[in-house]
């Protein structure tokens, strides 16, 4: 019924008039999220700044800067702070628009307001392609954030500071925005700002390792401490540059437990298709190297099944342990690895295959002699394969004795794993990840606090805009990742 | 007198310096005391002008100074001195936002200093470095290539062919940081010995160990307290009795009362 009519009320519409109803539409949805700030502000309440900000990258597609310009107007008031009134030109400036007379009807505009606007003109700037005045409107911003300090600014201002180093990723030069992402870490860590902080250490991991500096990223990441409560997707984001840190610096089992905890932590839908697959990579990459074979289920979801397809390779040639297999593998897919930047850990996998041959040797013979040894795994050379073998068994792989004299390998008997406490480190284990899984999820929950009775006497109204609420919820949440994950696929 | 002038200065006496060492005797107290001159020069120069500073030429003289006291440090055997060498000559060349032009010695250095890496057996570092190569040199650089193959033959055990790979060095220099990789190597090939074998002739342990003589293997096992039985003429290692205990009571204790504490804070 209702599509129909709505077919049917397009066909009337003239393109003027349609053109005047999305302006109408976005005039009101932009008021309504201004008032959702406003009204954060009053009740420092962030949860109502965060639903201002949800809504951010749905009005994207369909920002209008004659719009913008005209609520921005209507926020011009004379006793605004200088610094506010000033952002407010420069933000006009950088759409294009006439700066309207300070009038006294005018509301006035809060910091938290000003910077709103700043970042719709900076996603309407990115989007247009207005690189080089998208990073002056940027550092306007970012100047206006370091003099005023709210905690109710955090959560605009980590993404106002993210578009800000999109500008400079985009228009080639990152490094320049360094020195004012590290400033600025400064003052968020000082002022407590947890969600900017988060966003901050997140760029700036993804600075250093733009340029390879993986021992600066390192440091900054040893020297600083994440925010417990940062967004998911900020620390889904930060647990994979960590995971991809460790990773290089040999340090697999971290790595490991680091993009597990990514691939968890991402929201799982097509708009973040790109984070997942790339933590995927790495996390097959990582496990391989580790000396476990991933799961088979991980290459069989849709979204990650062709682009792991040459990593689904490569774990089968690691799995048999056959090197010619690998080798192969590495050359076919050598550009698809260079682009993902795991050609060199990939390189490192070279012995994993040795040892995976050389424990399935062990398994199936009792007793093998190292000509056979070598033969079967491409060895150049019976004495190397001695030594392969030596170190095998010395890294705990095989359990086994060399003859020298006779030549041969003696595998020795296979323990029997329960009468070991081996169980029982599995079991505990799994015990204190549950237990831990448990604490998280009381600590995470949220208690408004006197809020809620003032609203128990509307119960009905309060029923239906929870009920809005969760419906926007279902809409609009995952879209805060669609830049995240663009800027993660051209990594 | 000015930044300048002292920086043409600086020039020539390094342009001395250089020739001192590359003499075919070079006597290495003189360089060491001029070099130190010029590393006082360069500070000085810093601190008194930061447009000369600025300066690519200068910049191109600071690179080629520390550069030199690198290979000084690698005459010397001064490893501690070339780790501080490299360190600063990193920004120069992984950052190089001056756009010098590529010094002849880079990647010989780059190499010597993944050499030492592997030397003090400095995994991490060394795949952080290599990460920063791009992949064209990495293949086909034959002073990357070289410790590039190493490591790979290091990691999977072959240490026959790391044996081989010191009469196959780039350049005379890395001979300093294969001899003390040997070390390393043969101390890696004991531990591996001691789990695998049971015990090896005189003759045969000489070999795997890289031994030439036999007084060498024999203070060799003396350290490492292996049993020698020269009657015999044979080597056995001494088996450490692992202490598996099957049940370890106390961690079982430790475990489970943390577990109630849990489970009574969620009741």
């Amino acid at each position: 019924m209702s599509n129909n009519e709505g077919a049917t009320m397009e066909v009337e519409l003239t393109p003027e008039q349609k053109q005047a109803e999305e302006r109408r539409i976005l005039t009101e949805d932009l008021n309504r999220n201004v008032k959702f700030l406003e009204r954060g502000i009053a009740a420092s309440e962030v949860h109502y700044i965060h639903r201002a900000l949800r809504t951010v990258l749905a009005l994207r597609k369909r920002l209008q800067p004659e719009v913008l310009a005209e609520i921005i107007a209507g926020y011009a008031s004379p006793s605004n702070q200088k610094t506010v009134s000033d952002c407010l030109s420069s933000i006009l400036e950088a759409l294009g628009q006439q700066r309207p007379a300070a009038s006294s009807t005018a509301k006035v505009c809060e910091p938290e307001v000003c910077m709103y606007f700043g970042l719709l003109a900076q996603l309407f700037l990115l989007d247009a392609k207005e690189f080089e005045r998208g990073a002056q409107l940027s550092n306007v911003l970012v100047a206006m954030v370091s003099s005023t300090q709210r905690r109710t600014l955090d959560s605009v201002v980590s993404r106002v500071f993210f578009y800000y180093s999109r500008f400079f990723e985009v228009s080639g030069h990152l490094s320049d925005a360094r020195t004012l992402l590290l400033n600025a870490l400064q003052t968020a860590t000082l002022a407590n700002m947890k969600e900017t902080k988060a966003m901050l250490l997140t760029l700036l991991l993804r600075n250093y390792m733009h340029y390879k500096l993986y021992d600066q990223a390192e440091r900054l990441a040893a020297k600083t401490t994440f925010p417990a409560d940062a967004p998911n997707n900020l620390l889904a984001r930060y647990l994979y540059y960590m995971g991809r840190i460790e990773a290089i610096q040999l340090n697999y089992s971290q790595a490991q437990m680091h993009l597990l905890e990514a691939t968890r932590k991402a929201p799982s839908n097509a708009a973040t298709a790109g984070f997942q697959q790339m933590v995927h990579k790495i996390y097959v990459i990582v496990e391989l190297l580790m000396g476990n074979i991933p799961e088979r289920s991980i290459f069989r979801v849709p979204i990650l099944k062709k682009p792991l397809q040459p990593y689904f390779e490569l774990t089968q040639a690691v799995r048999v342990g056959d090197l010619a297999q690998f080798q192969d593998v590495v050359r076919r897919y050598q550009e698809k690895f260079l682009e993902d930047q795991v050609l060199v850990l990939v390189q490192r996998l070279r012995h994993n295959v040795i040892k995976a041959g050389i424990r399935s040797i062990s398994i199936a013979y009792s007793r093998i002699s190292l000509r056979d040894i070598c033969i079967k795994l491409h060895l150049d050379s019976e004495e190397d394969a001695e030594y392969i073998v030596a170190k095998a068994i010395r890294d705990g792989v095989i359990d086994a004795n060399i003859d020298h004299e006779k030549g041969y390998v003696k595998s020795a008997e296979i323990h029997n794993v329960y009468a070991t406490s081996e169980p029982q480190h599995a079991f505990d284990r799994r015990i204190t990840f549950c237990l831990n899984l448990y604490n998280e999820s009381v600590k995470s929950m949220r208690y408004p606090g006197g809020d809620h009775r003032k609203e128990l006497a509307y119960a009905d109204e309060a029923i239906k805009r929870e009920r809005e609420y969760a419906h926007e919820l279902e809409n609009e949440d995952f879209d805060d990742d669609v830049d995240g994950d663009a800027m993660d696929q051209d990594l | 007198m000015s930044a300048t002038s002292s920086a043409q200065q600086m020039a020539s006496l390094y342009e001395s310096t250089r020739a001192a060492l590359n003499a075919s005797n070079p006597d290495l107290e003189t360089v060491r005391s001029r070099l130190s001159q010029l590393k006082v020069g360069l500070v000085q120069i810093t601190a008194q002008s930061a447009q000369v500073a600025r300066d690519s030429a200068f910049q191109l003289l600071k690179r080629s100074i520390l550069e030199m006291g690198a290979e000084l440090s690698i005459k010397t055997g001064d490893i501690a001195g070339f780790e501080r060498y490299l360190a600063q000559l990193e920004s120069f060349y992984f950052d190089n936002q001056l756009g010098l032009s590529e010094s002849k010695v880079m990647y010989p250095l780059i190499g010597l200093n993944l050499l030492r890496m592997l030397s003090e057996n400095l995994i991490a570092d060394f795949h952080t470095t290599l990460e920063r190569i791009g992949l064209d040199q990495l293949q086909n650089n034959q002073f990357i290539v070289h410790p590039v193959k190493l490591e790979q033959a290091l990691m999977e055990g072959s240490y026959k062919k790391v044996w081989q790979a010191r009469s196959e060095v780039p350049t005379p220099e890395y001979l300093f940081f294969m001899d003390i990789l040997m070390t390393t190597i043969r101390n890696e090939v004991a531990s591996c010995a001691e789990k695998s074998y049971t015990g090896l002739p005189f003759a045969d342990a000489k070999t795997v160990l890289f031994f030439t003589s036999m007084d060498e293997l024999l203070n060799f096992s003396k350290e490492r307290q292996w049993i020698v039985s020269p009657s015999e003429k044979r080597i056995t290692f001494p088996k450490n009795v692992e202490n598996t205990r099957l049940f370890q009571g106390e961690n079982i204790m430790k475990q489970n009362l943390a577990y109630a504490q849990e489970l009574e804070r969620i009741v």
